[in-house]
């Protein structure tokens, strides 16, 4: 089937934000890439960075992150998630992953445009930098081709 | 239908409404919420975002609205107009005219595919007619119920709607039908309109093309807005020069207001913070006789807005007319100099004020200003003159979305002790409220 | 029960009338979630949410034993409720339901690519299956609540709290400071807008309190300790004596002779350390002012009696705490307009005081001078601008509005022409703020009784000085007067009035008790501006009236009723119903880190307990559910996923991107 062969979007909406963008967009009826894949969150204050990890190894080409930021019931949610994000760039650098493929944006429960902006961006992105296993298998295989380097 | 003896009676489903039917309801009481329109959500779902938070209205809005929508205790009558209200014991008859959506609401899924077949383009109310519908719709992406409405006005009745329903929702032989509701209290929660600016010829009598009225511009910044952006209603254009004009049609004698209208100068400067953002070319001048930002932070609302480079001229506009290129120009008394100037903007938005809600349905006192009247402000502010009966949110006087929770929550506590005091419900039940 | 058995799940995909199988084959995703493991049945229905289409799910429970339900429809905002109503409605938990959102979220964008949207259909459901066989029963947060509220403060908003709350049937216990009922509203006359008596209004409030058989009130107590939470609060009070009986009272106030500054009149005159503010005070027996009394014995009848405070402290339970603590007028520092240098400088509060204790007399008389001309400066502690004003003691200025004194002072206005109609008002202002319904009647009145209103600009503020030696006033008060253009004006006067506005009253610690905020502007903080206004951030403590920012009374007792109604409907039924997704810690992984506790910003929602494991000491997280909002904060810290949120789990995150991540032919061929 065709979408396997697409990069996979993880979009991480939350109930009071983007997950609610996402059902506003499509009772608006609009377009957009159907490789993404929303799951409802209270709040991705709950996740750590290495879940990010495991989410990309397990496929998924890009993540956002659709908060509800500063407008979100819970208050850590806003400087709570950037700083995971953080620290999920840190790890993400130090596997040569390009830390682009994870987003965090503030979405609304009517942020239409905002909520297809982020996932195009992501998916002409996605297109350009293709797939996440084969940057895993480069990064891998410099590793190796250096270590025989070294050693 | 539901069991027809409620403990409550909501008359509007604005703010106030949906608050009230909420608190009432957690209770445990059982609530009628009666909405004239085919969803609740009144006023506040239309607007863009609120002061003095900037919040997306929608955003905080949609969950009160789905919170009525789920609640158990709490049962929606939408597109209902109300008939007569009798007294009944302590508690009322209600009779309520159901008006007929030509539309079956059990089937209906809110699939829109009925809107998109419809041939008829029709103004949209919601979006103070600056966009466009269909004769059969959805009322709003975030209506509740999520159903569609046939106005029988603009219905070609050519069936094509009828066909495509994948439900068999539609149903043209829908009759109006009228039913009665016994109630214990009554919560009157009707709202607002504008005040009518027709008479005001001085500006323009509403007939100017680039004067627009506050809720078209709520509508305009609105992300759900009808063109995703702010323009000049008479030509398209994008404003680079915006005037607000206060007080219009409130503290004016010539048209029989004098009360402040309350929340005017808050949503002007919301507005002009919101356009500042939107368009951060423009120019926007705010012409006011007094800036009354008196509720909890507003006071730095307004701070914030002068230091973001609003103007804020005190003077009374006199008149406005328009030129040849439909520019508003202002005729202003400008306090500050005692000159007369003349200034012509791209846009001006009249701040208009609040009066109530056009037809009272239930025969009340009213005061001198036309809102309920109140009779014992300062020791019941939500009891009207009529026993049993209680007033909550714009409806009993301007106020914004804040006071009218705060009154709407009162409203609750005073109709809840009425129903303990005087309900009609058997004891056993009234004592299974709080088993 | 069914749910602790192996996972057997029904998986039913909504055609939505066409709206969904218009763009997804629902037929093929059914048929390939069939295969998945413990999926037990599959079924595809024209609208699930039909009577029938809910009927199938009930039956298939009852039939077929699934204990794991997994519906694709429309957005769960729409039908979440309606399916899990059947799930148990079948006997099963409603929280081992799971919705996937295939319409909003999938055939409505997709439509014009089939496949793709089958596809994605399959991906989505799928990973609601690996989701299901996760699920656990939950139930929500039961927790007991006393039917029993406090409110603290007996001003006319903890008076109107605590009546309305025992209209509800609950109990109700008021505690107020001082020894008598009222709060700052007694200190009134008339009042606006309604021109009544204030102390009559109050006089019939305190009536309808006191009678009411579910309420109970101590005067002279305070608040000293606070624990627990929504529903079981543990509240330390303290009372303090009376000192005096009715029996003694008269014979030792007459044989009192030590004065105090009297603050009932706001310094004006002086009382006895015996006292009753007011005639026709509640409760109408004397009491002593501890802070004041020296201690020394009075001779009654040439017997020594000497008073002793002997406070009795008391535990109450209760399942609500509202707060009224109202405000204080603010006091300006000495030197600002001339206060407390210039004896002709009052504040308005103190006016009132004086206008009530010179009930007759044809001039207004101050300082044992008649008044003609009198000045009334507005915004005084309020609305300072910074670099302008004196900071408070917090370094902040007040950059608030008082709401109230505006109309306030007109209605001083008002009131002063009417009695002294000779008298010159002039007004200083930077805006009229009468926006109440019936306020601008009292500006529109004062501009025809010819009060003079002149307006200064907030960076500007007026001077006020004493007035040259052989003046005919002796004060001048200087204002740049923004309508006369500007004009720099000298207005000799005999008399000031400083329109103060609202400052929160010193709580002594009882925020921190209660673990509530306070905003920027040092009045308590509600847990939302528009929302919430009356609730806190702490379930189960609410606010109401003044303490919680400048509100007149009309508004005072609106936000006391409200909060009576959240009151109601938190301890109405005796129990606190709360949802149950908040954290839950596997004390099998937990080994006490703590990492938890720190990334937690809610007050007492996670502690580290000592508990005896083996007869060793371990320390493990333990929720208090009450307090926990499911954030989850906690979750992302803990190194050993200990802890959870329940319904919501991380395990669950995972094993749904796995299956959203899976080889499509992987999943078709466990199908075949
Ligand atoms: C331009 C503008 C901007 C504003 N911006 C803000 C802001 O940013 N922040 C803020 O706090 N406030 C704002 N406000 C004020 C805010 O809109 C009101 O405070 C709020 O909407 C009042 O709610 P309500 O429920 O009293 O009335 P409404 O919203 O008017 O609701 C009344 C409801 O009752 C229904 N109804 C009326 N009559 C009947 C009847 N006879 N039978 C059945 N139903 C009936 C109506 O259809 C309606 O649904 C603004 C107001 C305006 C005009
Ligand atoms: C000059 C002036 C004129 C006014 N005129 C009008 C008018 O004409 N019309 C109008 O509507 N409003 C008027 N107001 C406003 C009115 O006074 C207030 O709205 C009202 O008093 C607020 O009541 P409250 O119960 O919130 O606070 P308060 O009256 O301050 O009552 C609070 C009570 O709590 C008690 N308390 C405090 N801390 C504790 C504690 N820790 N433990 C126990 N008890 C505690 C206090 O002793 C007090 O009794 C005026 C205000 C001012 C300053
Ligand atoms: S109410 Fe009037 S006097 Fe009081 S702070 Fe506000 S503007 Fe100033």
């Amino acid at each position: 089937m065709s979408q396997s062969q697409q990069p996979k979007i993880l979009i991480l909406g939350t109930l009071s934000g983007g997950y609610a963008g996402a059902d506003s967009t499509g009772q608006s009826h609009l377009d957009y890439p159907p490789n993404t894949y929303i799951l409802p969150v209270m709040s991705p204050v709950m996740f750590p960075p290495e879940f990010y990890l495991r989410a990309f190894e397990h496929g998924m080409d890009g993540i956002i992150v659709m908060y509800s930021g500063t407008d979100s019931p819970y208050k850590v949610e806003a400087d709570g998630t950037a700083k995971l994000i953080n620290r999920a760039y840190q790890l993400m650098k130090e596997r040569g992953m390009d830390i682009r493929r994870l987003r965090l944006a503030a979405i609304c429960t009517v942020c239409v445009k905002p909520f297809l902006k982020e996932v195009n961006q992501m998916n002409d992105l996605l297109e350009g930098i293709g797939f996440v296993k084969d940057e895993i298998a480069a990064h891998a295989s410099a590793i190796v081709t250096q270590e025989a380097a070294h050693g | 239908m539901d069991d027809l003896h409620m403990d409550a009676l909501v008359i509007g489903g604005g703010i106030a409404g949906m608050q009230s039917a909420l608190d009432l309801g957690d209770q445990g009481f059982q609530v009628a919420l009666v909405e004239r329109d085919p969803s609740i959500g009144g006023r506040m779902i239309t607007l863009s975002k609120v002061f003095p938070t900037l919040d997306c209205c929608s955003c905080i809005t949609t969950p009160k609205m789905s919170a009525v929508a789920h609640h158990p205790n709490i049962h929606l009558y939408t597109y209902c107009e109300i008939q007569s209200v009798q007294e009944h014991g302590a508690g009322f008859d209600v009779s309520i005219l159901q008006k007929p959506r030509y539309v079956d609401i059990s089937k209906c899924t809110g699939c829109r595919e009925c809107e998109y077949e419809c041939p008829i383009t029709v103004p949209s109310p919601f979006d103070r007619n600056l966009g466009a519908y269909r004769a059969i719709r959805v009322p709003f992406s975030t209506a509740v119920p999520q159903k569609a409405v046939l106005d029988p006005e603009y219905c070609l009745w050519c069936g094509k709607c009828e066909q495509k329903c994948p439900v068999e929702a539609i149903d043209f032989s829908q009759q109006p039908e009228t039913f009665t509701i016994e109630a214990d209290s009554i919560i009157m929660a009707t709202g607002f309109d504008l005040t009518p600016v027709s008479t005001k010829k001085e500006y323009g009598a509403g007939k100017l093309h680039n004067v627009i009225d506050p809720l078209m511009m709520e509508r305009f910044l609105a992300p759900t807005g009808p063109y995703g952006r702010v323009l000049r209603p008479g030509d398209g254009k994008e404003p680079g020069s915006i005037a607000y004009v206060q007080c219009a049609g409130s503290r004016d004698e010539t048209l029989g207001i004098t009360y402040c209208s309350r929340v005017c100068c808050m949503y002007a400067i919301k507005q002009a913070m919101l356009l500042n953002g939107a368009l951060p070319m423009a120019d926007i001048t705010i012409y006011y006789m007094d800036i009354r930002t008196f509720g909890k932070g507003y006071e730095q609302f307004y701070q914030n807005a002068k230091a973001m480079g609003v103007n804020f001229v005190r003077g009374k506009v006199a008149s406005i007319r328009e030129d040849a290129d439909q520019n508003p120009i202002l005729k202003v008394e400008m306090t500050d100099t005692g000159e007369i100037v003349e200034q012509t903007f791209d846009l001006v938005v009249l701040s208009q004020g609040i009066v109530p809600a056009s037809h009272p349905t239930v025969s009340l006192p009213l005061g001198s200003d036309g809102f309920i009247s109140v009779p014992a402000p300062d020791s019941a502010p939500c009891v009207t003159g009529r026993p049993g009966i209680f007033v909550t949110g714009t409806a009993a006087g301007p106020m914004d979305i804040v006071d009218s929770i705060v009154s709407a929550s009162a409203a609750a506590a005073e109709a809840s002790a009425y129903i303990r005091e005087n309900g009609s419900r058997l004891e056993v039940e009234k004592e299974a409220l709080y088993a | 029960m069914p749910e602790n058995q192996q996972p057997r799940i029904g998986v039913y995909i909504c055609h939505c009338g066409g709206n969904i199988s218009g763009a997804v084959q629902c037929e093929s995703v059914a048929k390939a979630l069939k295969g998945l493991p413990n999926v037990t049945i599959t079924r595809t229905d024209e609208s699930m949410c039909s009577d029938a289409g809910q009927s199938l799910i009930e039956k298939d429970i009852q039939e077929l034993g699934i204990n794991r339900v997994v519906v694709g429809a429309c957005a769960p905002m729409l039908h979440e409720q309606t399916f899990r109503g059947a799930v148990t409605r079948a006997g099963l938990n409603p929280f081992l339901y799971h919705h996937v959102g295939l319409r909003e979220q999938d055939s409505w964008v997709h439509g014009h690519d089939k496949t793709a949207a089958t596809d994605k259909a399959l991906r989505l459901m799928s990973a609601g299956v690996a989701k299901a066989r996760l699920l656990q029963p939950l139930d929500p947060i039961r927790l007991g609540a006393e039917k029993h509220a406090l409110v603290i403060g007996g001003g006319v908003a903890g008076l109107r709290a605590a009546l309305d709350i025992a209209r509800q049937g609950l109990r109700v216990t008021l505690i107020e400071k001082s020894p008598f009922l009222g709060g700052r509203m007694a200190q009134l006359e008339t009042v606006f807008p309604t021109e009544e008596e204030a102390r009559a209004l109050l006089h019939d409030l305190i009536q309808k309190v006191t009678a009411h058989p579910n309420v109970t009130i101590f005067m002279g107590a305070e608040v000293m300790g606070v624990s627990g939470y929504v529903g079981n609060f543990t509240i330390q009070v303290k009372q303090h004596s009376r000192g005096v009986s009715d029996d003694n009272a008269e014979a030792l106030m007459s044989a009192c002779t030590q004065e105090v500054p009297d603050p009932f009149n706001y310094g004006l005159t002086k009382r006895k350390v015996i006292y009753r503010p007011y005639e026709g005070c509640y409760s109408s027996t004397p009491a002593v002012d501890w802070d004041h009394y020296d201690g020394r014995p009075f001779d009654v009848n040439g017997w020594p009696i000497e008073l002793k405070d002997e406070p009795k402290s008391f535990e109450l339970n209760v399942g609500a705490v509202v707060v009224a603590t109202g405000f204080d007028p603010y006091t300006p520092p000495q030197g600002e307009y001339g206060f407390g240098e210039l004896p002709q400088v009052v504040t308005l509060p103190q006016l009132i005081r004086h206008l009530a204790l010179s009930k007759d007399g044809k001039s207004l008389q101050w300082n044992g001078r008649a008044v003609r001309d009198v000045a009334l400066i507005h915004c005084v502690g309020s609305r300072q601008v910074d670099g302008v004003h004196q900071p408070q003691e917090d370094g902040q200025v007040n950059n608030y509005c008082s709401r109230v004194c505006c109309t306030a002072s007109l209605h001083m206005t008002a009131d002063l022409h009417k009695r002294y109609p000779e008298l010159n008002i002039y007004d200083l202002h930077q805006d009229i703020r009468t926006y109440g319904r019936g306020h601008e009647e009292y500006y529109r009145h004062a501009l025809e009784d010819g009060v003079r209103f002149l307006r200064y600009n907030g960076e500007e503020v007026p001077e006020v000085s004493p007035a040259p030696q052989g003046d005919s006033h002796p004060v001048l008060v200087k204002v740049k007067d923004m309508l006369t253009y500007g004009e720099e004006i000298e207005i000799p006067v005999d008399l000031v009035v400083l329109a103060v506005g609202f400052m929160p009253r010193d709580l002594h610690g009882l925020d921190k008790m209660l673990k509530i905020s306070r905003g920027n502007d040092r009045f308590l903080l509600e847990v939302h501006p528009k929302l919430r206004p009356v609730e806190t951030a702490v379930k189960g403590v609410i606010l109401a009236g003044s303490a919680q920012g400048p509100m007149n009374i009309q508004e005072s007792l609106s936000a006391a009723s409200a909060a009576a109604a959240k009151v109601a409907s938190l301890l109405g039924r005796g129990k606190v119903e709360l949802p149950p997704f908040v954290a839950a810690v596997d004390v099998e992984k937990c080994n006490g880190t703590g990492a938890c506790v720190e990334a937690c910003v809610y007050e007492g929602a996670i502690a580290l307990q000592t508990f005896n494991e083996n007869g060793e000491e371990v320390k493990r997280a333990v929720i208090t559910p009450a307090n926990c909002v499911g954030c989850g904060a906690c979750v992302a810290v803990c190194p050993n996923n200990a802890v959870n949120v329940q319904g919501w789990t991380l395990a669950q995150y995972e094993a749904m991107v796995e299956a959203i991540g899976m080889d499509l032919p992987a999943m078709t061929e466990v199908t075949a």
